[in-house]
């Protein structure tokens, strides 16, 4: 050395110096680079749209599904769990569904020629009409079946009513994934706004909820239950969530599919985050749309997040709009090579149980809650970043990514 | 070692995504932490004239050590993966709480390391003791931000954002540190020469210190977080030059004079070989945080490479060296074989060039191969190639760079068991007569 004096030399000598720069300069970056983006950075806290908050907050707790019905099939029943002062709800007259109330309940009901949408968190419910209402609706169909003239259109003549208690049970029909939307020519009905989204410009609702009855049936020496407008009512969550119906919510389902998503290890494989790459726009959209680049609110609602750091799978970002099909998922989950040939992932056999009506293993698989949870997770991806009217693959892109990757709109 | 030949392998506990957690924790714990940590444990006591304070805290955190690593590696294939990159160890398994107990172990060790340092006899610190300090006192405050605050940060981005400055922090506090704090200490000894510059030293600390930790942003360029932070971690990137080109100098220039030890040493071979490979890997990641080059590589298995390069080209050679350098001087016996040494070595260097090599090539060809779907001038021309040439096609292509990396897999393979059996046999068995004499 060549001083033994000034302020580098004691620094120098000195282990507790060392130790409180070591810890300061950590201190310092950590401040730097995790807590000032984490206050500066709204994105990173913030919900992407309402749309995007609602589906997560309010609707995928109130929709549940089970594919328990019959046991060989697979197939999906889905229910609303609908509570008063929560749910927005519309009761909407279309060409073929007609519905029949008492004069104060009238007021709920959208008739064809109603300008707005009429929305409600009273709870009400549609239902087969019962005693003094048969007649009545009989009377109804033979009428629109004489304005037909000849049409022969069969109707369908439901009866509006206020059932007891403050939640109810309803079928809920779709693709299970996204939601009715609606965020023009409508109106909420309520005297004051009952809940934070009520306020929203758009908000999510469910069309014409028919009451969940349930019937008990045999298929050769196999018991199984299905969707009955004639059958036993569904009374609470926790009959719903029982055996034989097992019923999970989605907001269940979603944090259930991350967690496999997390335990199985796909992550390291995929990708989960659209870059801002024109490779990347292009490989996650649509035919004639680019995906728009994922942003950081999009990753709000989860407890693990896998952006990921290698890419020998497809990434998953935009993976509810590229590939929305549970038939697709279901056989790709099972032997992933049959749907993709070539693939190198694994199969999740797991994922699956044996049909009940084969003897011995079969290739015929019944996707157990597994499936659906990752199936459902999967299906969060690039589909809730705005509200379905202002999707990115209709050429509504938050960003207009488009415009910004075509080279000779810039020059 | 190579997992890419059983992908496809089907089954609940053993598909890929099970058993690679198991792989990252062998490598950068179950081996490369302990043995950094077993270096330590030699040359700090060393250092300081005295011997190890409060040696039964130190034999407490041992015990813990094995006990929370071993069980919290070998869980995941059941499911305990809790999906934070290189913090995947489970909070429970069943009612064992192995991330407590590792975090324990650390604290331990750090109190009876830092105990030795502050009852020294010596009182100039050697270079290898600031880096020793460094790396204890960074490694405990990482991993509890990494393991247990990470819960308490918001969802999404911010959560990512912690787990990225962790997972840096990990390889450029804990592994990068332990690594050269072995280097410093070992290469002048086994070469028999004094350090080449001890201000140069620590100018190589401090600005390591002041600048790692602020890059772990680069691992999501062009990613869903803000371009300001992707700047200051590339900035702080490019900074990284300086530590690692005065480090590797003066490591290089202690050899000036000292060559004829290279093929004499085996354990200065692994060391200089080491300092090389650090060198490359660090010059390698400043390039690949610049954002023209990231586009290309970053995702793809050149990163693979990378990562593999750190912790194996560069940091276990090191360990290795170190270990070679240390096992006579403990045991108080030669190594059981020399031959047998120089076979790992060979074996090493030529295993690790196939290995890494086929990563890089094989990850450059894929990034370009990505790239070629930006071909074009507007979104349909885009479109086009990707339909003409889907992403599936960029997976099949990597065939047989994955066959190379096998081979080089393999390789390495051969060479680490031929390591276990040499420091195996030296410890455990009677030293041989002539070496006695010699």
């Amino acid at each position: 050395m060549s001083s033994d004096k000034g302020w580098i030399h004691t620094i120098n000598r000195s282990a507790l110096l060392t130790a409180a720069g070591t810890v300061f300069l950590f201190a310092l970056a950590m401040f730097g680079t995790v807590i000032i983006p984490h206050s500066v950075e709204d994105g990173w806290v913030k919900p992407s749209s309402a749309y995007q908050r609602q589906m997560y907050e309010v609707a995928d707790g109130a929709f549940y599904l089970s594919n328990r019905a019959v046991e060989d099939r697979g197939e999906l029943q889905m229910v609303y769990h609908l509570k008063e002062g929560v749910n927005l709800l519309a009761f909407q007259e279309s060409k073929t569904v007609r519905i029949i109330a008492p004069p104060e309940l009238e007021r709920y009901i959208t008739r064809s020629g109603d300008k707005k949408l009429k929305l409600t968190s009273d709870l009400l419910l549609l239902q087969e009409p019962q005693g003094e209402w048969v007649q009545v609706a009989q009377e109804l169909k033979k009428n629109l079946q004489t304005e037909d003239q000849g049409e022969k259109i069969d109707y369908q003549i439901l009866q509006l009513y206020k059932p007891k208690g403050i939640e109810a049970f309803s079928r809920a029909r779709g693709d299970g994934i996204s939601e009715e939307w609606v965020d023009e020519n409508f109106e909420i009905l309520d005297k004051e706004v009952r809940q934070p989204y009520h306020a929203d410009h758009g908000v999510i609702y469910v069309n014409n909820p028919v009451e969940y009855r349930i019937s008990f049936l045999k298929l050769g020496g196999m018991q199984g239950w299905e969707y009955d407008p004639k059958g036993e009512a569904i009374t609470d969550l926790e009959m719903l969530k029982a055996y034989p119906f097992e019923f999970l919510s989605r907001k269940e389902l979603i944090r259930m599919g991350e967690d496999i998503y997390r335990v199985e290890g796909c992550w390291y494989c995929h990708t989960d985050q659209t870059r801002t790459l024109v490779q990347d726009v292009v490989m996650n959209g649509a035919a004639a749309e680019p995906a728009p680049p994922s942003t950081a609110s999009e990753y709000i609602y989860q407890n693990v997040s896998f952006t990921g750091t290698r890419r020998i799978g497809p990434d998953i970002s935009r993976e509810g709009v590229k590939r929305p099909s549970r038939e697709w998922h279901r056989g790709h989950f099972c032997t992933p090579r049959t749907e993709s040939p070539g693939s190198i992932m694994p199969r999740f056999q797991h994922f699956f149980d044996d049909s009940p009506l084969e003897t011995g293993p079969s290739p015929y698989k019944v996707p157990n809650h597994k499936f659906e949870a990752i199936y459902q997770y999967l299906m969060t991806k690039g589909t809730r970043i705005t509200s379905p009217t202002e999707a990115w693959w209709l050429g509504k892109d938050p960003v207009n990514t488009k415009a910004i990757i075509d080279r000779y709109e810039n020059e | 070692m190579l997992l890419s030949s059983l992908i496809t392998l089907g089954g609940e506990y053993i598909s890929f995504g099970r058993v690679r957690p198991s792989h990252v924790h062998s490598v950068g714990f179950l081996w490369l932490l302990s043995a950094g940590v077993s270096l330590i444990y030699y040359f700090v006591p060393r250092l300081c004239g005295i011997s190890l304070a409060l040696p039964k805290v130190a034999y407490a955190s041992c015990a813990l050590w094995w006990l929370g690593l071993v069980i919290s590696t070998f869980s995941f294939p059941f499911g305990t993966n809790e999906g934070w990159e290189y913090a995947e160890v489970p909070m429970w398994v069943g009612y064992f709480s192995p991330k407590i107990i590792f975090t324990l172990a650390f604290i331990l060790l750090a109190v009876s390391l830092l105990a030795t340092v502050a009852n020294r006899v010596h009182r100039q610190l050697y270079v290898s003791i600031w880096y020793a300090i460094g790396a204890i006192l960074w490694t405990v405050l990482n991993a509890i931000l990494g393991f247990f605050l990470i819960w308490y940060v918001p969802e999404g981005i911010n959560r990512m954002n912690t787990n990225f400055f962790y997972v840096h922090n990990l390889v450029g506090l804990s592994f990068t540190p332990m690594g050269i704090a072995a280097a410093y200490y070992f290469i002048p000894k086994a070469a028999n020469a004094p350090l080449y510059s001890h201000r140069l030293s620590m100018i190589g600390f401090w600005t390591i210190a002041f600048t790692y930790p602020w890059v772990g942003a680069h691992h999501i360029i062009h990613g869903p977080v803000a371009q300001w932070l992707q700047t200051v971690s590339i900035v702080f990137s490019i900074s990284l030059i300086i530590p690692v080109w005065t480090v590797v100098f003066n490591l290089f220039a202690t050899m000036k004079g000292h060559w004829d030890k290279f093929s004499e040493s085996v354990a200065l071979r692994f060391l200089l070989v080491g300092n090389l490979y650090y060198l490359l890997v660090t010059l390698q990641g400043t390039m690949q945080s610049l954002r023209n080059v990231n586009e290309i590589t970053s995702k793809t298995d050149w990163i693979v490479g990378h990562a593999h390069m750190a912790l194996l080209g560069a940091f276990s050679f090191f360990a290795i060296g170190g270990i070679y350098q240390m096992l006579p001087s403990l045991t108080g016996k030669k190594l059981w074989s020399q031959g047998l040494a120089d076979l790992h070595f060979t074996l090493f260097a030529f295993g690790s060039i196939i290995f890494f090599g086929s990563l890089f090539i094989g990850g450059y060809l894929q990034g370009l191969q990505w790239a070629q779907w930006a071909n074009g001038n507007n979104y349909l021309e885009f479109r086009h190639n990707l339909t003409i040439f889907p992403f599936l096609y960029t997976i099949g292509d990597m065939w047989f760079w994955w066959l190379l990396r096998a081979i080089g897999g393999v390789i390495l393979l051969l060479g680490t068991l031929i390591f276990a059996i040499n420091v195996f046999n030296t410890v455990m068995l009677p030293a041989r007569e002539e070496e006695a004499i010699a």
